[in-house]
């Protein structure tokens, strides 16, 4: 997705005011420097008749010079995926790049190339959620990856011997760097992937096993349509949420018939194992 | 032995919203910072505050490992809240389109206490009223400091 960078020139005086009022038109992320504001909006959104009208608002208090360029879509994250280090999880898994060589000590050997979408193992909950996937059986089942990101969860599955997969993101990069990883790891005939959310998920499609890394709020919002789609006996890991919310997140999972079976934390992020009765 | 510093991104996200698009894509990647982890960690920690414009200052190890501290949000983001506004006026020296009590300036003053350059509360309170007005946000009643004039 391309963004539109808009620059406004002003007085510190109005820059918070801009902020606030370009921030309801729907621009995500502000910038604050020596001559003002720059604004970050998606091209799609940006609308100039909308801006302009906020901006004359104000102009007639204070100068406002403002102009806009497009950014093209591009990989920001490059830098730091061309040198990533190798992550191991036990004395199982290795997740690592194809500029690292293989190690044949551990029996799941990952490779990921990220290209800025989120899953390496380096963060608490990617390494959290495969370190339960270990302990889970996976053999002959479907299995769901909720906000796949670079599909890393799904691919363990399949690895341990998920019978198909179902991955999607909400986010273009993600489905796209999902495809790529399942073809580096010869994932072919038993992997779906789209870009979507679970609403889109057909009603009848059943799983033996769910997988959501995703966030406290969209768990909460989005648990009970993951129990209409497992199993009776299957099982749900969630996580990307801190210690904190766990209560919040069991209380729901709970109210919705999961069993909570276990949980694991690290760095204060959590992960909690439930079963459907 | 504490880390190196080599720089600090400052930067104002929408809580919950983080991604990898400009700026933090920019402003991170090219420190060679991993951006996802960021948007992660930054979204996580403010899942109560979906949506709020959040100023984040980012500092950067040489070891490429990197902490954060999220500030208060802008006052004129509190007042838009506070007043129940959801833009300001669309001419803010005439019409105005909300109003807030001197109570909740005092409470937006407290809350962003921490980042201003107010040594008291009465000095934050006028700085927040001030704003306040230029969005064309009416300040209803008597400042605390004229109620015995």
């Amino acid at each position: 997705m391309n963004y539109v960078e808009v620059s406004l020139e002003t007085t510190p005086d109005y820059v918070d005011i801009l902020t606030a009022e370009l921030a309801e038109i729907g621009y995500e992320s502000f910038v604050e420097n020596e001559d003002g504001l720059l604004a970050y909006v998606p091209e799609a959104d940006f609308d100039e008749s909308t801006l302009q009208a906020i901006l004359a608002k104000y102009q007639i208090f204070t100068a406002i010079a403002c102009s806009w360029q497009t950014l093209e879509k591009r990989n920001w994250n490059e830098e730091w995926e061309q040198s990533y280090e190798p992550i191991e999880v036990g004395d199982q898994i290795r997740v690592r790049a194809s500029f690292h060589e293989p190690d044949a000590r551990f029996r799941h050997d990952l490779l990921i190339t990220p290209k800025m979408s989120f899953g390496t193992g380096h963060h608490e909950t990617t390494w959290l959620v495969m370190n339960e996937q270990l302990t889970l059986p996976h053999s002959g089942i479907d299995v769901m990856d909720v906000g796949c990101g670079t599909g890393i969860l799904a691919i363990l599955a399949r690895k341990l011997g998920a019978q198909s997969l179902l991955a999607f993101d909400i986010d273009e990069w993600a489905v796209e760097n999902t495809r790529e990883n399942f073809a580096l790891n010869e994932l072919h005939e038993q992997a779906e992937v789209f870009e979507g959310t679970i609403e889109e998920v057909p009603a009848h499609r059943q799983f033996g096993g769910i997988l959501a890394n995703i966030n406290r709020n969209i768990l909460l919002r989005d648990i009970p349509l993951y129990v209409q789609h497992l199993r009776a006996g299957g099982w749900l890991v969630v996580s990307g949420f801190y210690e904190a919310d766990q209560s919040a997140i069991v209380q729901c999972a709970e109210q919705n018939g999961l069993l909570q079976k276990r949980s694991s934390t690290r760095h204060q992020w959590a992960t909690v194992v439930f079963e459907k009765r | 032995m504490a880390k190196e510093i080599t720089g600090y991104v400052k930067l104002q996200v929408k809580g919950g919203q983080a991604n990898p698009s400009p700026p933090i894509g920019p402003a991170l990647g090219s420190k060679g910072l991993n951006i996802m982890e960021f948007c992660k960690q930054f979204n996580g920690r403010t899942q109560d505050k979906m949506g709020m414009v959040l100023p984040v200052v980012i500092t950067y190890y040489k070891d490429k490992s990197f902490d954060f501290v999220i500030k208060t949000p802008p006052a004129a983001i509190l007042l838009m809240e506070a007043s129940k506004v959801k833009k300001g006026s669309a001419q803010p020296n005439r019409t105005k389109v909300g109003s807030v009590s001197w109570d909740q300036v005092r409470q937006i003053a407290e809350t962003k206490m921490p980042d201003l350059n107010c040594f008291t509360v009465d000095s934050a309170m006028k700085m927040i009223a001030g704003t306040a007005r230029s969005m064309g946000i009416t300040v209803a009643g008597k400042a605390p400091w004229e109620e015995n004039n």
